[in-house]
């Protein structure tokens, strides 16, 4: 297998935006083509992920990308894989170029979904689950998390103040972050007080719904030598699966694809997760980021709660987690996500992370997920 | 009848329908067309109480689009009795969480376009 590097990368800012899906695709696929200090026409094909682009009157988006790069003769795959798409299209350009097909490929995320408010959202984020079984019955994205939530203060010692501190850490982090949606610092009782969802998830237990782009340019380490400049080598890649719906699970606290998708990434990678310095993982909600972290092996099951009271997992402690914001602060447009980890990794492996610099960062780990973890990929990188 | 439909006339019923892997006796939810155990396609079918006790739950406050008129309701997660399957349906009329604490004992008694309904028994 070839090598496979990370050699550019760029994402649009995340919130509302008022530009078009084609044209965010755009611009945060230019900005990783300059930050590689690439022609569009070294690379050989496309991976676009993106969930809704229905929404915003623009499917089968790759070509449209690749027509406006300049290359409309390269091949292209649009990805839906949920919430987990970007890791997915990332995954694919990966293995595309470890197998010897390319030696440059882009691989892009993008959502657009905020014009369509948040009943719409809501609605058609739901179609992610196992709609005969969970969807159907009424249950949103948020109320399947917060029957995770649920179990989880009922199997083990926590409370909803704690889940509150996760959404606290990740705020904290997204106000370093210039890209990020929410770029405020809130306190455990803003996360009290703010409105219920679904019970016991209140507001600010939950990532926003945002429009975003990321953008990465990955080829194989050959390519990377020869033209030069910073770049990051992917060391581990995973995937897993789950039973789509909760009910189907062994363990309503455990994602089985998580422990999968890691366990496959690390052995490749040939480390353990006492050797990442830090991690992008999926909190799409605060009760996501514990359960993330005990899956991937960072705590014991049930222990994931006690390292964040104990301010554990915040930036330069003894894992920074989500460093970006993550998905509660940076924002969550799902097409985009996955990607945007990657991107995260890049700028904090390369020294560009700015003020939410992780000291000394040599390893970092980016996981995404689809719905409630149903599909989802893991990758580990390490800086040159 | 399809295997949803199947479902949704014996929820009706109040009656949950599995399948039983003729093989291995794995049992499923009757949507499953490969045993998860030993991947046989022949099933039997079991017909279920539709009884259990709550395992997880929501109180749902946002609702996705049709749901807004039912607010506030559960989305619970079933443990039927005496199986190692769970079951997740509508539940209407809880407001708080005291209303349904986890282990709380419930039964299907329907299905319609809140999906497959469950009460406390």
């Amino acid at each position: 297998m070839e090598k496979v590097c990370v050699l550019g990368a760029g994402s649009t800012k995340y919130g509302k935006l008022a530009d078009s899906i084609a044209d965010i695709t755009t611009q945060a696929s230019v900005s990783a083509i300059e930050s590689a200090g690439i022609d569009p026409k070294e690379i050989k094909a496309s991976y676009i992920s993106n969930v809704f682009g229905v929404a915003d009157k623009q499917v089968h988006i790759g070509p449209v990308l690749m027509s406006r790069l300049g290359i409309p003769d390269r091949p292209s795959l649009t990805i839906e894989s949920a919430c987990g798409s970007g890791s997915v299209s990332f995954r694919e350009a990966y293995a595309n170029i470890a197998a010897g097909f390319y030696d440059c490929l882009i691989a892009t995320g993008v959502e657009k979904v905020t014009h369509t408010g948040t009943e719409w959202t809501t609605t058609y984020f739901a179609y992610c689950s196992d709609f005969f079984y969970e969807g159907q019955a009424g249950a949103s994205f948020p109320g399947l998390f917060a029957s995770m939530a649920r179990a989880y203060l009922t199997e083990f010692d926590a409370t909803e103040e704690d889940f509150a501190k996760v959404a606290v850490k990740n705020h904290d982090n997204g106000v370093l972050n210039p890209k990020a949606h929410m770029q405020k610092k809130i306190t455990v009782d803003d996360v009290m007080k703010s409105a219920v969802v679904a019970s016991p998830l209140k507001l600010y237990d939950c990532c926003p719904f945002s429009d975003g782009a990321s953008s990465v340019i990955l080829c194989s380490e050959k390519f990377a030598k020869e033209h030069g400049g910073d770049y990051v080598e992917v060391i581990g890649s995973g995937r897993g699966g789950s039973p789509a719906a909760l009910q189907g699970r062994e363990h309503l606290t455990t994602i089985p694809s998580t422990k999968i998708a890691s366990e496959s990434a690390y052995k490749m990678a040939g480390v353990t997760a006492k050797d990442i310095d830090f991690a992008e993982v999926h909190d799409c909600f605060t009760i996501a980021e514990v359960v993330d972290t005990e899956d991937l092996g960072f705590f014991e099951k049930g222990k994931g709660i006690q390292a964040v009271r104990e301010d554990r997992t915040k930036l330069n402690s003894d894992i920074s987690i989500n460093p970006s914001g993550g998905l509660k602060s940076k924002g969550h447009p799902i097409g985009a996500t996955g990607i945007g980890q990657v991107v995260e990794v890049y700028d904090q492996l390369t020294g560009n992370a700015g003020e939410r610099t992780v000291k000394d960062a040599k390893v970092g780990l980016t996981h995404n997920f689809g719905a409630t973890g149903a599909s989802c990929a893991v990758h580990i990188f390490q800086s040159v | 009848m399809s295997v949803e439909e199947q479902v949704i006339e014996n929820a009706k019923k109040g009656k949950f329908l599995t399948h039983k892997c003729t093989k291995c006796g794995f049992l499923h939810l009757s949507t499953a067309y490969y045993c998860l155990e030993c991947g046989s396609k022949d099933f039997e079918e079991v017909l279920l109480d539709g009884t259990g006790t709550i395992a997880t739950y929501t109180i749902i406050t946002v609702a996705p689009a049709g749901f807004e008129k039912y607010t506030p309701y559960a989305f619970v997660v079933m443990l039927l009795d005496n199986v190692k399957l769970r079951v997740s349906g509508f539940m209407a009329n809880i407001a708080t969480p005291a209303d349904l604490p986890v282990g709380t004992r419930a039964k299907i008694t329907g299905f319609d376009e809140r999906g497959i309904i469950i009460e406390k028994q």
